[in-house]
């Protein structure tokens, strides 16, 4: 894997830092309440870990600082970083991005209604439905795409690809900081268990 | 940025008394201009800043002092030295345009500066926020067009004919390198030159060219062509390590009641077991007196499980045989918890890529390779 160890570093760093947050607040947590702090934090280490601020990270973060609950715990983590302060920026930028998918869709349906009566099928059918089928089933992916990659509904097609490729990096990351987390857990806990076996 | 950069070494000789704004002679500054224009075709390696030259070359026009292109401070990278080509014309492709319109130009300008900055920006980690850079290629893809058309059709109606053939001559090879220049694509030969067309061919070839980058990213994409497919792959490894994250994180609540994560104890099991330098790393980072132990510790020789267990707590003085053995032991049922995992991993991703079994593998691999350091 080509993850880069600095990286990593700098995550680990940063998500300690939030869950020694998280447990200074000494009320007893159910387990998904744990989980939900844990990868709470996991995230906003992800994003914060990053050098330049992009896209995704700017809203993961903004959308944790949303939730009243996650406020608190995202500016202790931050820290005065004024560079993740972009919050009414990314407000706007959603807003104006809604506003031009409205006018979109509604051009999309003048144009199709349009051109249902005016329509005619040029060249073999076959080879021109297989194309609007390609095409359909991009249009497809993309939706989904933007779904999943935080921030992604208000992008074009290539930012897009371009911010789920450094999505998935950094993803890459979480997953190898936690799950060496998660081991060196396991066996300290086995020792444990055997010593007090002993 | 290297596009910019020899258009501005051919300014200097070019316009030598140029600099204080002089007067160079239309004749002089072709030259310039054609000497660049042959550079840039060795330099250019989809290369973003282009600039409007190149489609200047062909027409000396007349009105040289109105092609004021103002240095937009957003631009860096030699745009400046244009500051004195704003009386010479010199800096403007708008040679032609002004010949149709000078309002039109003026309103182009903004726009194109701005497009300019984007055009630089856009190659590194773009700094610009999303809500900008949507607006400026709205209005990008605009003026690509408009001025596309404009300047294909000035330049076909050209007067001048040697620059003309020289310059179509080089059509074919600069379009192929100028593919994702904006402002200057051309369309080559035997394909359609709609304007709106042009803009979408650099459009695909941009969006090809980061799926090439993504297939080396996303394991097996190597077999896979065409955008669907790709997408595909991509969101299903996307949601793949998403549903990783969420496992382990909830593993990790699990295990941890009170979520206090003992930090020096984690960094040396984590030293133990999977043996990176990177481990070394994290210690010297995050904590550093435990770095210092762990460093005495290793220098008087005793194993590195000694530490784990006087981090425990458990009593210090244990000869090296007993540690041995009692390693032993221990690995053993960490092995079945590996088992276990797989297991688990296995059931919770099943019909997702091939990543999981190879990252599973790999675990074991890890801890072979520690059971081999504990029988030395």
């Amino acid at each position: 894997m080509h993850t880069s160890s600095p990286l990593k570093k700098e995550f680990l760093k940063k998500w300690m830092e939030g869950l020694q947050i998280c447990c200074s607040s000494k009320k007893q947590m159910n387990v998904l309440e744990r989980k939900k702090k844990i990868k709470l934090s996991a995230d906003i280490a992800m994003a914060s870990a990053k050098k330049t601020p992009t896209s995704w990270s700017n809203a993961l973060i903004s959308y944790a600082r949303r939730n009243e609950e996650y406020m608190i715990l995202t500016d202790q983590l931050l820290g005065p970083e004024s560079q993740f302060n972009l919050q009414k920026s990314t407000d706007r930028m959603i807003g104006f991005h809604k506003r031009v998918q409205c006018k979109k869709i509604l051009k999309r349906r003048n144009t199709y209604s349009a051109g249902k009566r005016t329509k005619k099928k040029t060249g073999h059918p076959r080879l021109i439905s297989a194309t609007l089928i390609a095409k359909r089933l991009v249009k497809k992916r993309t939706k989904v795409l933007k779904r999943l990659v935080p921030g992604g509904e208000s992008m074009d097609e290539f930012s897009l690809i371009k911010e789920a490729l450094d999505y998935i990096l950094s993803l890459k990351v979480q997953v190898d900081v936690m799950r060496s987390v998660v081991t060196a857990t396991e066996i300290l806990s086995n020792e444990k268990s055997l010593k007090s076996v002993e | 940025m290297n596009g910019a950069s020899p258009e501005c070494h051919n300014n200097i000789p070019g316009n030598t008394t140029g600099g204080g704004g002089g007067e160079v002679s239309v004749f002089e500054r072709q030259q310039a201009r054609m000497k660049w224009q042959q550079q840039q075709q060795m330099l250019f390696n989809g290369n973003d800043h282009q600039v409007p030259n190149m489609l200047s070359a062909m027409q000396p026009s007349g009105l040289i002092g109105n092609f004021a292109i103002k240095p937009d401070p957003g631009i860096e990278n030699g745009w400046p030295d244009f500051s004195y080509g704003d009386q010479l014309g010199y800096g403007s492709g708008f040679d032609h345009m002004n010949q149709n319109t000078h309002s039109r130009m003026t309103s182009f300008r903004p726009p194109l500066m701005a497009d300019q900055t984007i055009l630089q920006k856009n190659s590194s980690s773009a700094s610009l926020s999303p809500k900008k850079r949507k607006a400026h290629e709205n209005q990008k893809l605009k003026v690509v067009s408009e001025e596309n058309g404009v300047k294909e059709k000035e330049l076909k109606g050209c007067s001048d004919g040697d620059s003309t053939e020289t310059s179509s001559k080089e059509k074919p090879k600069l379009t192929e390198a100028k593919k994702q220049e904006y402002i200057h694509v051309r369309a080559r030969r035997g394909q359609a030159t709609d304007s709106h067309s042009l803009a979408e061919r650099v459009r695909r070839e941009k969006i090809s060219e980061r799926m090439k980058y993504l297939q080396d990213l996303v394991p097996g994409c190597n077999k896979i062509t065409g955008k669907a497919g790709m997408l595909d792959e991509i969101i299903n490894y996307v949601q793949s390590l998403q549903r990783q994250v969420e496992f382990l994180s909830m593993k990790l609540a699990t295990v941890h009641p009170r979520l206090d994560f003992d930090i020096d104890s984690l960094i040396t099991t984590e030293m133990f077991v999977s043996g990176e330098v990177s481990a070394v790393g994290y210690s010297s980072e995050m904590a550093n007196s435990t770095y210092l132990q762990l460093n005495s510790l290793l220098e008087m020789g005793t194993n590195p499980i000694d530490m784990v267990l006087r981090s425990i707590g458990s009593p210090v003085s244990i000869p090296e045989t007993f540690v041995v053995s009692s390693c032993f032991n221990q690995i053993q049922p960490t092995v079945t918890w590996d088992a276990d995992l797989q297991n688990l991993y296995r059931m919770e991703l099943q019909h997702d890529t091939s990543t999981i079994p190879f990252q599973t593998q790999k675990f074991t691999g890890s801890y072979e390779g520690s059971n081999l350091k504990m029988e030395m």
